[in-house]
């Protein structure tokens, strides 16, 4: 029982983290109708510049400060490259972003190698926030899930009672009448690619700590978004929010439990010709956690197509 | 265009002299041109021609990498498959695989359609591991080419061959598909699916059907590369595989015939030239890309076609003074980033740090010259020279937008 | 002849709670010009769409001769001889108006899936789009991009490709719909010429071009057909004139 209250809980605050990514994903792919494949190359920025802040600055400034600085990668991003395609459609504004997601992934690795670097959770903050049947749960684990539960009061603050909102709600309704209306749609959209950029940055700034920060987290972390906004319903922040939750409860339930087809057909008498057949059937279900991703990827697809 | 054939004759003419011409290294180079050339070929087929962009071609190419190996060691270069013929092996794997995930991904169109590429892709790399009879698990599937009708394969020389005359075949069939029918239809599947609907095709057969041939072409390129190196890795079905071809399709113009072959063959020379002096060859591929999609949107070869077909307007042809200036920016520029990146790349590296690490900064010899990290002139001429290229380019550009709204 | 070859019977669609078709009964005698008129929002895009294949009906039954087509898809519609334009101009834009005719033109020929025969030995099929292209009048545009072509070009380019699968039936959403009077009257003509030997249903704005063309016209209002009969009837038709038509024909 305690056993799935921690997978719960873990996949309540991984789930947090996964919509902080998506939040600014969504706002983007609704607004711009661009599906920024270099957005979770953000999230690994923001984790990385925080790792090379934090000796200088201490934790707090780094995880500040780093956001900051992925924002003004975004924003240059949105202005010197997307913008400069936006005309050839979006597919070749996918291509775009998608080629730079490589060049970022390889500038990581040229700088700080191809292999996971040491940034841990400060030695002030790594402690038991309550033992349940004498396992220690890390406070860190909670205070992320408090960050990103405190971004997305901000966000829906910003967007519902501010005018900045309003016109980015109305920006991506009809971006059309909204530059008609006489906003400046071009830097609305600048700002919300800022926006969305730096809470990527400030996920992987706050849990590239806690998880590993090495030079796959992007791709690894990119598929997940890519779900989380396409079951969410694009452009929508309260369907990626639940979405997130879903597939991280999905995604730290599947890591827990332990068996295989072969149990399954073990119940009915066949375990014997599983166990012969080998193969699929003798896979551990928790050796799939990392094709999870795909499967709810492709099941959300067909979940959207027939909705 | 009487001229078309005699550069097609040349051209094979060339292919087919390289074993004389180049050293034994190169001709290894060669046939991985060759393969690269196809896979992007095969690539370009689905992305460039039918207009679906794919993000995991990767499954199709180790798909049939992995079916030659299994079928080199099922049938030992004899009977029914003797080894000029393995490559089948890998097409037909590569068929069978594209039909069923065609039918899947073509269900969807657009960002929707290359998303589902992708996860079938992942989904494959994720489960090969698991699956060691089929995969071989961390160590790959190896195997030995067996000489078959009187020839030994033992050569880079007889496999060069092989290679090139089954590259040969597939890109000469890619031609002519499309002039039939199936192919017109693959153009009118990248334009506009709904009329096509409405015209009265089946679109949703047709899109499988050609991202079945694709992938079977696909297939067949890793095939070949798994008659040349003996072996399938799971590492051929890596992300990374996908990225590659992808990167190569559209530096040289998927939309062009041979766009892509030349793109691929390009990148793959310089990544063989340059893989003793680099190891972040795939960051230039990556800045190379980037900036073709920004500024030439058709890939290079592509827009050397628009320039020189005499299809663009009057006075938008190439003015030397223009050109020439803009050439001398990219290149200054160029140089000053690639100095750039390899210093940074040096200084970087686990070695170098390890030697820093007691507050020196020792010298680096690289392109012949010695470097000192710790002296600001080191970086500062490499960045001058990158910022001087730029402005140079931006000048030109400048003027030539001037002098065409003065004459507009 | 009079036999309907298009016939809809208590035809309903509705989206969500949106009643947009409420029971439309209509019968399209072989060989007439037949108009769809009424005012905007009034569920004339939404009726084609129901025959063309895009939405299936809600309920009610569409019959292509006899037989039913309501819910079947667009291309399988096409197939039994159904063919239809677009009020959006909805061609293949990076290819050559050659290749866009051509296209349409194959289905015609059963060629779909060939990958065996190069298309330029497919003499008729070549035929076919000279002529075609000969009766557009846009000869001298064969080689040209599709997205090149003016906008009136493009319009029939558009009626081209509708014509191309030689169908029983067409449908024209709109065709002169941002048209100078020049150009709807050139494309009138056009429409004239190939409605000849076939079964028209057209959808236009235009009264002058809707009196002067059909043989016979009915009035959809609010998803509702209201009246259906000749030019002079539905001119003279009280609850015609209420509804939509205003002073503007009895002028």
């Amino acid at each position: 029982m305690d056993q799935i209250f921690f997978a719960l809980l873990n996949g309540t605050i991984y789930g947090l983290l996964l919509f902080m990514v998506s939040a600014g994903l969504t706002l983007i792919f609704g607004m711009m109708g661009v599906l920024n494949f270099a957005h979770a190359s953000f999230y690994m920025l923001g984790a990385y510049f925080a790792y090379t802040l934090q000796p200088l600055t201490g934790f707090w400034p780094a995880i500040v400060l780093s956001p900051l600085l992925v924002a003004a990668i975004g924003v240059v991003i949105e202005r010197y490259a997307l913008r400069r395609v936006h005309h050839f459609g979006h597919a070749h504004e996918l291509l775009v972003t998608f080629g730079i997601a490589v060049v970022i992934a390889e500038l990581v690795k040229l700088f700080y190698g191809n292999y996971p670097v040491e940034y841990r959770v400060p030695t002030e903050l790594s402690f038991a926030a309550f033992t349940l049947s004498g396992i220690d749960y890390p406070f860190y684990r909670l205070f992320m899930g408090a960050v990103a539960v405190a971004m997305f009061a901000a966000i829906y603050l910003l967007l519902t009672r501010t005018r900045v909102g309003i016109v980015v709600r109305s920006a991506i309704y009809r971006p059309a009448m909204a530059e008609a209306l006489g906003h400046n749609v071009p830097l609305v959209f600048m700002g919300v690619f800022g926006i969305g950029a730096a809470l990527a940055g400030l996920a992987g700034a706050v849990a590239g700590a806690f998880y590993t920060t090495n030079p796959n987290m992007a791709l690894d972390l990119a598929v997940l978004v890519f779900v989380v906004v396409v079951v969410g319903g694009l452009g929508s922040l309260g369907g990626a929010m639940l979405a997130s939750l879903l597939i991280g409860i999905t995604n730290s339930l599947a890591v827990g439990v332990n068996f295989s087809l072969g149990d399954i057909f073990g119940i009915v008498g066949l375990g014997e010709w599983a166990g012969s057949v080998g193969g699929v059937m003798t896979m551990r279900l928790s050796s799939f956690a990392a094709t999870l991703p795909f499967f709810l990827m492709l099941l959300g697809f067909w979940c959207v197509r027939r909705a | 265009m009487k001229l078309r054939p005699f550069l097609i004759l040349l051209a094979v003419m060339v292919l087919l002299a390289i074993p004389w011409l180049v050293s034994s290294s190169m001709l290894n180079a060669a046939i991985q041109m060759l393969i690269a050339a196809l896979f992007a070929m095969a690539f370009s087929l689905l992305c460039g021609q039918a207009g679906m962009l794919s993000f995991g071609h990767a499954a199709y190419f180790g798909l049939g990498a992995f079916a030659t190996v299994h079928a080199m060691n099922a049938f030992n270069g004899e009977g029914l498959l003797p080894t000029p013929l393995l490559p089948l092996a890998g097409a037909a794997v590569g068929l069978v695989s594209g039909v069923v995930a065609g039918y899947f991904s073509t269900k969807r169109t657009g960002v929707y359609f290359a998303m589902i590429t992708l996860a079938l892709a992942e989904l494959l790399h994720a489960l090969a591991p698991h699956l060691k009879g089929t995969f071989g698990g961390e160590a790959g599937i190896s195997s030995f080419r067996m000489p078959a009708w009187g020839f030994g394969f033992g050569t880079a020389i007889e496999v060069y061959y092989l290679t090139l005359f089954w590259v040969l075949l597939a890109i000469g069939l890619l031609y002519l598909l499309m002039l039939t029918p199936l192919g017109r239809l693959a153009l009118g599947l990248r334009e506009n699916q709904r009329r096509l609907r409405f015209l009265g095709y089946n679109v949703h057969a047709l899109g499988t059907l050609i991202f079945a041939i694709s992938a079977m072409f696909s297939g067949l390129a890793g095939a070949l590369q798994s008659l040349n190196i003996e072996a399938a890795n799971y590492a051929e079905l890596e992300t990374h595989v996908s990225t590659v071809v992808l990167l190569n399709s559209f530096i040289g113009g998927v939309r062009v015939f041979l766009g892509p072959a030349i793109g691929a063959a390009l990148m793959t020379f310089f990544g063989h030239v340059t893989s003793d002096v680099t190891r972040v060859w795939l960051l230039y591929q990556g800045i190379i890309f980037v900036l073709v999609m920004m500024f030439l949107p058709r890939g290079i070869v592509g827009e050397l076609v628009e320039r020189f077909s005499g299809k663009r307007p009057a006075g938008e042809g190439i003015r030397l003074s223009e050109m020439l200036p803009r050439l001398a920016g990219i290149a200054v520029a160029a140089l000053g980033g690639v100095v750039l990146i390899e210093l940074l790349q040096r200084v970087m590296s686990r070695d170098y740090r390890a030697l820093a690490a007691g507050g020196q900064w020792p010298e680096i010899t690289m392109m012949g010259l010695s470097w000192q990290p710790g002296s600001p002139l080191t970086w500062l001429v490499p960045l001058s020279a990158l910022a001087l290229g730029l402005a140079l380019v931006l000048g030109v550009n400048r003027r030539a937008a001037a002098r065409r709204e003065a004459t507009a | 002849m009079s036999d309907p070859i298009l016939r809809l019977e208590g035809v309903h669609k509705s989206f969500g709670p949106a009643h947009i078709i409420r029971g439309v009964d209509l019968e399209v005698r072989r060989g007439e010009r037949h108009a769809v008129i009424g005012p905007n929002g009034a569920g004339k895009s939404t009726l084609f769409h129901l025959c063309s294949g895009e939405f299936a009906p809600s309920s009610g039954r569409i019959l292509l001769d006899g037989q039913e087509i309501g819910g079947m898809k667009p291309a399988e519609v096409n197939c039994r001889g159904l063919a239809r334009s677009f009020q959006i101009t909805n061609i293949f834009p990076g290819i050559s108006v050659f290749e866009n005719l051509r296209l349409a033109v194959m289905r015609k020929h059963g060629l779909q899936f060939t990958f065996w025969r190069r298309v330029s030995r497919l003499d008729n099929v070549t035929q076919e789009v000279e002529g075609l292209i000969e009766r557009l009048r846009l000869g001298h545009r064969a080689h040209t991009l599709a997205s090149q072509l003016s906008y009136s070009e493009q319009r029939s380019l558009e009626i081209g490709m509708t014509l191309a699968s030689d169908p029983k039936v067409i449908l024209l959403d709109e065709p002169m719909a941002g048209m100078s009077q020049e150009e709807t009257e050139y494309t009138v003509g056009l429409i004239r010429e190939i409605a000849e030997d076939r079964t028209l249903l057209i959808v236009e704005h235009d009264m002058s071009v809707v009196f002067s063309l059909a043989d016979r016209i009915s009035v959809l209002v609010y998803g509702e057909m209201i009246a259906t009969g000749t030019p002079k009837e539905i001119r003279e038709n009280p609850q015609v004139k209420e509804a939509y038509l205003g002073e503007e024909v009895a002028a």
